[in-house]
């Protein structure tokens, strides 16, 4: 009994944090089994793997391999104390981060010297471990640390900004990606504007119909039941099929109805696209607006009516105040999950991001894939990003 | 002054409170208690109209208010509730600046008044102007929810159980508290609770109300002297009515002139009758008290005064003969604010006069 204790207290008070320890064994083991980079000779054949090490020039892996010892060190409870190691980690698993980045670019740009102009250099399996894991080292760590919104902010913009000047920079220019991008650099500009309309076309329309809806539901208790059931229905549908189903009853629309087809009405491209976006986005926006009109104590509106408050001085000045972060963090979850449908709307040829990743797909180029899917991902970071920011601000002083 | 005439709600053709008529006057302090469900909340709600009247008519001063719009009518009676109804989002000076606020008062007026609420209700206005209510005790919510109520000065102050939340000492000293700015401030209030002791502690009237009607509406002692049926008698609770009569009277009332001992070591305690006698130094302070004990030694009768064993004019009798059971003495000494012996309050003397 004695000899148990004691060492389960020994071995709890080794790993101090255990996450940390988790992250880096799992980008040490995927370096060291898994490819880092792939070169092939054209677009279309797959190419060699080449490994972490070999990529990379000694000066390159072996720092990686000193950062890797120092988190490592911060994983254990000695010699740091807590704090001062999570604070290490926000400085040591960026460097890695921005290394790797770097460490790829260069790569890239070595080993398409002496190679034909077509020879392209993908990223393998073991570049997205190695880059994600300190990226969730760094999520870990400030979450650990209770660390304000304002400098974490002020923290992903530095880190968002050292990246965006690598891409400046042409580091990363060797690479398949953005040869990709190069040959599409005005179709792709074009797109990500077509991605953020359509989201945006969405999210207004959903906005002016969903909040009313949603204090609709709060005020009368009869209306929910029915209202939750057919917004629950629309969520359930799967999202190809929705928008397959929509377009054949909008092109009879376009076709019986001259002045819709005079306003752009079509059974393929946008129109559909919004609808079903629109109808995918009102079951979260309702849900919130309820649940943030409901969850205002019922003392306090008893308060504010006794103290001779009007309605409207109620719902302005009480509810909607004390409604708002719920309500925005339901816009939050509606616009990641718009960013990432209207993906699939490029296949009813709304275009978008997505129709990059369809071309890719069919021409089993998955560096064209990436193309639409690494901006779509980052995207829906940032606006995740932005609006965690605008749910805390929305947050009452008093309940912060 | 408040005067209901034949107040009625019906609900579905039921009547929970059943023609009402009660007057509280200007600076009075009343009182609505009755079992659950008998109809006093509502009653009171009906006052400022949270719930709409089914008949009958309210008057505020000498002005008929019956048709008065409810907004209106509302931030001229203050409103304070069980569990504050604080507005968490805004400070403590915000939520006082409510009715205020309401009725367009210039801001500097404002920002007078919250200082001066803070004040009464000895909160430091540096300190407390600026808290959340997350921040505050619950003590401290519910004067804060008090002092909103008081904001704009209204001619009437409803309160809807407010102690009914805090736990019994801080309830206590709430009590105290309301005591004080009631005397202070000459509030008309009506005041509803389910607590027979809160009500005999507050009230200078109590109207017990039963299944929507007004049984009886009385001054307190009244009220215990005089119940008006069984119904009373039973809710006022048998079991302890002489405690709950000496709640109504005070050290004052019984206190009595003080033997003051010039030469404490010769005092001998006589074993056949209670005789004692005070100690005190040249303050005036009681020191010890000689004798007073029954059924003790000779070794126990030298009694030392603590605060804890004392007693002041505006204590209850109920609180004194706690303190004389609780310290197996005859006698308590009364002192005045400086701690000096100006009388005592004696057994004999409550067992002697009629309560």
């Amino acid at each position: 009994m004695h000899s148990t204790k004691v060492s389960k207290g020994e071995s709890e008070g080794l790993v101090a944090n255990r996450v940390l320890l988790t992250l880096l064994v799992a980008a040490l083991i995927g370096a060291a089994l898994l490819p880092f980079a792939a070169m092939a000779p054209n677009r279309l054949v797959s190419g060699q793997s080449v490994g972490l090490v070999s990529a990379l020039l000694a000066w390159q892996w072996g720092t990686l391999g000193l950062l890797a010892v120092l988190l490592g060190l911060c994983a254990l409870s000695r010699p740091f104390s807590l704090p001062a190691a999570y604070r290490l980690v926000l400085v040591a698993a960026p460097l890695w981060l921005l290394l790797v980045l770097y460490g790829l670019g260069s790569y890239a740009d070595r080993a398409l010297e002496d190679a034909s102009s077509a020879a392209r250099i993908s990223q393998g399996a073991a570049f997205w471990i190695v880059a994600f894991c300190p990226v969730l080292m760094i999520v870990d760590a400030f979450q650990r640390l209770h660390t304000n919104l304002a400098l974490r902010s002020l923290y992903a913009a530095l880190l968002a900004g050292s990246v965006a000047a690598m891409f400046a920079l042409d580091v990363f220019d060797g690479l398949a990606i953005l040869r990709e991008y190069a040959n599409n650099r005005e179709l792709f500009a074009a797109e990500f504007a077509t991605h953020l309309r359509l989201v945006a076309s969405a999210l207004g329309p959903a906005l002016a119909i969903g909040l009313p809806l949603g204090l609709l539901a709060h005020r009368r208790s009869g209306a929910r039941g029915p209202l939750f059931g057919l917004l629950n229905f629309f969520q359930t549908i799967p999202s190809i099929a929705l928008f397959a189903l929509l377009v054949a009853p909008l092109a009879a629309l376009s076709e019986a109805l001259p002045f819709l087809r005079a306003l752009g009405v079509k059974g393929i491209g946008a129109t559909p696209a919004i609808i079903a976006l629109i109808m995918y986005a009102l079951l979260p926006i309702v849900r919130n607006t309820y649940a943030g009109f409901a969850g205002v104590a019922a003392t306090t509106l008893e308060a504010a009516r006794g103290m001779g408050m009007t309605s409207r001085q109620i719902l302005w000045r009480v509810e909607i105040p004390l409604a708002l972060p719920v309500i925005l963090s339901g816009l939050r979850i509606v616009t990641v999950q718009a960013i990432g449908l209207t993906v699939v709307a490029a296949l009813i040829g709304a275009g978008g991001l997505g129709s990059f990743i369809f071309q890719g797909l069919g021409q089993y180029a998955i560096d064209l894939v990436l193309l639409g899917a690494v901006p779509t991902i980052a995207l829906a970071v940032v606006a995740d990003f932005l609006l965690q920011i605008l749910v805390a601000i929305s947050k009452p002083a008093g309940a912060r | 002054m408040i005067e209901l005439q034949g107040l009625t709600k019906t609900y579905a053709g039921k009547d929970v409170v059943e023609e009402v008529s009660l007057r509280v006057e200007s600076g009075e302090f009343g009182v609505l208690i009755g079992p659950s469900g008998c109809g006093k909340s509502t009653t009171l709600r009906m006052i400022n109209r949270l719930i709409p009247i089914t008949r009958g008519r309210i008057l505020l001063g000498d002005e008929d208010v019956t048709e008065l719009p409810p907004e209106q009518l509302r931030r001229r009676i203050g409103y304070a509730i069980q569990s504050t109804g604080l507005f968490p989002h805004w400070t403590v000076a915000e939520n006082i600046a409510v009715v205020p606020g309401l009725l367009k008062w210039p801001k500097q007026r404002i920002d007078a008044r919250i200082d001066e609420l803070l004040n009464l209700f000895h909160l430091d206005a540096g300190e407390f102007r600026h808290k959340y209510p997350h921040q505050l005790s619950g003590g401290q919510a519910q004067r804060v929810g008090v002092a909103r109520a008081l904001a704009a000065d209204p001619e009437a102050l409803l309160m809807d159980e407010p102690f009914g939340a805090v736990d019994p000492l801080t309830r206590d000293v709430l009590q105290n508290e309301m005591l004080r700015v009631h005397r202070q401030t000459g509030k008309t209030i009506v005041f509803v609770t389910h607590d027979m002791d809160e009500a005999l502690k507050l009230a200078s009237r109590i109207a017990i109300l039963n299944a929507g009607r007004l049984v009886q509406y009385d001054r307190p002692i009244e009220l215990l002297t005089q119940p008006a049926d069984e119904f009373v008698r039973n809710f006022i609770g048998k079991a302890d009515l002489g405690l709950k009569l000496l709640s109504r009277r005070w050290v004052y009332q019984y206190q009595q002139s003080a033997e003051i001992l010039e030469q404490p070591s010769s005092f001998h305690h006589d074993r056949s009758s209670v005789t004692h006698g005070w100690e005190i130094d040249d303050q005036g302070r009681p020191l010890c008290l000689h004798g007073g004990r029954l059924y003790a030694e000779e070794s126990e009768q030298r009694t030392r005064v603590t605060h804890e064993w004392s007693a002041t004019p505006d204590m209850t009798m109920k609180e004194a003969l706690s303190r004389m059971v609780w310290f197996r003495v005859m006698v308590l000494p009364v002192l005045d604010e400086q701690e000096r012996l100006i009388g005592e309050v004696a057994m004999q003397g409550v067992m002697g006069r009629e309560p």
